[in-house]
């Protein structure tokens, strides 16, 4: 992992300092263990800050939106996906970046590394290859990193970046034999009651803090549909009609375009697992349409084209 | 749209989409008796709508 | 009202189905009195707020056609 940080921060400055690019988006390490923050360098002697680990699960595409300046940012594998999604979206244009791929072997949970220590204070963090270890006052713990993998991290398929103008690294090998939408098969199979029980339960403690919203590198309309008032869409209370409806109009908003990055699972404040709307989405696009988000820069997305053979059964 | 709703938890019968042309008048009507009972079969709705505040 | 009757939102294109219901209508054919039918210019501008806006005002149905 310090040698993948020690190649962040040669290439960042070199690329800062010949001018390629304006500013170079990527990870620093958070004021508190296990939640590193992103960061914009725009100068080289700042390049020291970027750090890299397990733990930068948030998705820098989210700095990439309406920029006009060069921009260099490191890119793992759905980071890459959501800036394919914004180029063919035309929120930025693909010449503007200079893109760092980085593989990537997944990032942990940082709830789960909590509940495994008994929600006793972590202090620091210390990674190796498969493996890290958390210290706390009093005790120190070594776990396994692929048990405390992320949940879109356990079943991801693109690990390596898809667009990428420098790689940092080797590719990873892409997990094998993996089933990415048991946990939607399982749902699907309840019955009508039950489904609407447990996404009531899944959605019962929102807080409606739009954390979510704000980390998804998806969500950038000037406007979101909640903060509009005429006409107003949805109520601002946590009555679980409003919570249902603000969490089913944002996985919409993401059909065809989430890359499952987790980023919002990852920044809910009551740890509540939404990316089982948006997956649900992502399984249908890529069965009705056989589609995955941000895999190419040249096709546009189901729901931005027409063919004649569209999926239409639900039409009478 | 209606997947992922589906999902959720609306009965199936709650939301219909057609497609029907200005001269088709009788597939019209056959829809909307379909459409019909369809609703009426499923009783009123209890999924998403929302309460008016109790007033104690 | 001794009988429970469903409301069913309709939103209906104009060009299409809403000129197929005013062809019922002048062939006096019947048909369920349950819709409250909404006429959009075009039933691609009804977007998941309006279906979703719909139940959430207590609609039993919604129902979209093109």
């Amino acid at each position: 992992m310090i040698e993948l940080t020690e190649k962040i921060r040669d290439i960042a400055k070199k690329l800062l300092k010949d001018g390629t690019v304006d500013v170079f988006i990527g990870y620093k390490k958070g004021s508190v263990p296990m939640m590193n923050e992103p960061v914009l360098i725009r100068n080289p002697d700042e390049a020291d800050l970027l750090y890299w680990d397990s733990n930068c699960g948030l998705n820098l595409c989210n700095y990439l939106t309406g920029r006009t300046d060069r921009i260099g940012i490191l890119a793992t594998g759905c980071n890459s996906r959501s800036i394919v999604t914004h180029i063919i979206e035309n929120q930025i244009r693909r010449d503007q970046l200079y893109i760092v791929g980085i593989p990537c072997t997944g990032m942990i949970d940082h709830r789960a590394v909590n509940r495994a220590v008994g929600h006793r204070e972590i202090t620091d963090i210390t990674e190796s290859d498969i493996t890290f270890t958390v210290t706390g006052k009093g005790f120190q713990e070594t776990f396994n990193k692929a048990d405390y993998l992320q949940g879109n991290c356990k079943v991801c398929r693109h690990r390596n970046p898809v667009e990428y103008d420098e790689m940092i690294g080797e590719p990873v090998e892409e997990q094998k034999g993996i089933e990415p939408y048991s946990d939607v098969k399982n749902i699907e199979k309840m019955s009508c009651d039950d489904k609407n029980a447990f996404f009531r339960r899944l959605i019962d403690k929102c807080i409606r803090c739009y954390a979510c919203r704000n980390a998804c590198p998806l969500c950038y309309c000037p406007t979101c549909f909640v903060d509009e008032s005429r006409p107003q869409w949805v109520g601002k209370s946590i009555d679980p009609t409003d919570t249902m409806t603000f969490h089913l109009l944002r996985a919409f908003h993401c059909a065809g375009r989430c890359t499952d990055c987790g980023a919002c699972e990852r920044v809910c404040p009551m740890g509540i697992s939404m990316r089982q709307f948006t997956r649900k989405l992502n399984r249908d696009a890529e069965e009705l349409f056989s589609w995955q988000a941000g895999l190419s820069l040249t096709e546009r997305p189901p729901l931005d084209t027409y063919r004649s053979d569209d999926y239409n059964d639900f039409i009478k | 749209m209606k997947n992922l709703l589906e999902h959720t938890g609306l009965e199936p019968g709650r939301l219909h989409f057609s497609w029907i042309s200005s001269a088709e008048a009788t597939k019209f009507v056959k829809v909307a008796k379909e459409v019909s009972a369809a609703v009426r079969a499923l009783g009123p709705a209890k999924y998403l709508v929302k309460r008016r505040a109790e007033v104690v | 009202m001794s009988e429970w009757e469903p409301k069913i939102i309709t939103f209906l294109c104009n060009w299409c189905s809403y000129g197929a219901a005013d062809l019922a209508g002048v062939s006096r054919f019947q048909y369920p009195p349950d819709f409250r039918i909404i006429r959009v210019p075009c039933s691609g501008r009804v977007s998941p707020k309006l279906i979703l806006g719909a139940f959430r005002h207590g609609a039993d149905g919604v129902w979209v056609s093109g």
